[in-house]
């Protein structure tokens, strides 16, 4: 208890996530199942540009609220933890789509869409968040 | 590199927390410093000399120093 009344930077990273990243996530959610609602509808022009930039957006976002974390984060300890998550993230996203990227090359699957790489680093970051967390408990 | 931090820690009867709300870290940080999986920075290491009172080379022994100590000695006992 103690540690979460003491660790500001957390409480911000939290409060960041809250307000910004999860507004951002539930509007990509929500675009991702219209769009393949109405994907028949061929957005074209500006209107095609918005769901990306959109996309984008969310990555961007997660990335500036990771980095404010970790400049602000007085704990080494903390920061040791998140940067071996984050390292764990890239690495494993780099593998799986370089894997998949060479079944597709042989027709064995289907295409992955690019924009679930940022949603499966993310995943894959928490997931290795969790088992460093327990590992050092 | 290995530690003193818990006979320290004993010394003053203080928690992994007591000792983690001194040093503003979490109480994860300690036990992770305690049982050697994780090296403090040597402004860390100088706050836990602080707090202590020892020099820092009381509270964390180096390893390879330690070793290269033993090996000289050992070197000199045969030499003599």
């Amino acid at each position: 208890m103690t540690d979460r009344i003491k660790n500001l930077a957390r409480y911000r990273m939290e409060d960041r996530m809250l307000f910004i990243g999860m507004p951002l996530l539930v509007a990509n959610i929500a675009l991702a199942i219209w769009g393949s609602g109405y994907r028949h509808l061929h957005p074209a022009g500006v209107l095609a540009y918005l769901p990306a930039i959109l996309f984008a957006l969310l990555g961007v976002a997660f990335i500036v609220i990771f980095g404010l974390y970790l400049s602000e984060e007085q704990d080494e300890f903390q920061r040791a933890i998140w940067v071996q998550a984050l390292l764990w993230g890239i690495g494993a996203t780099l593998t799986v789509i370089t894997f998949w990227g060479s079944l597709v090359e042989f027709e064995l699957v289907k295409d992955l869409k690019l924009m679930f790489v940022f949603p499966l680093f993310m995943l894959i970051t928490c997931i290795a968040r969790l088992v460093l967390k327990l590992r050092y408990r | 590199m290995k530690n003193r931090l818990k006979v320290l820690r004993a010394e003053r009867d203080w928690s992994q927390g007591d000792l983690a709300q001194r040093l503003e870290v979490s109480r994860q940080s300690v036990n992770a410093i305690e049982t050697g999986k994780f090296d403090p920075s040597l402004p860390l290491a100088f706050k836990l000399a602080r707090l202590f009172e020892r020099p820092i080379e009381e509270i964390f022994t180096d390893e390879e120093e330690r070793s290269s100590e033993s090996g000289n000695q050992q070197v000199s006992e045969s030499a003599s």
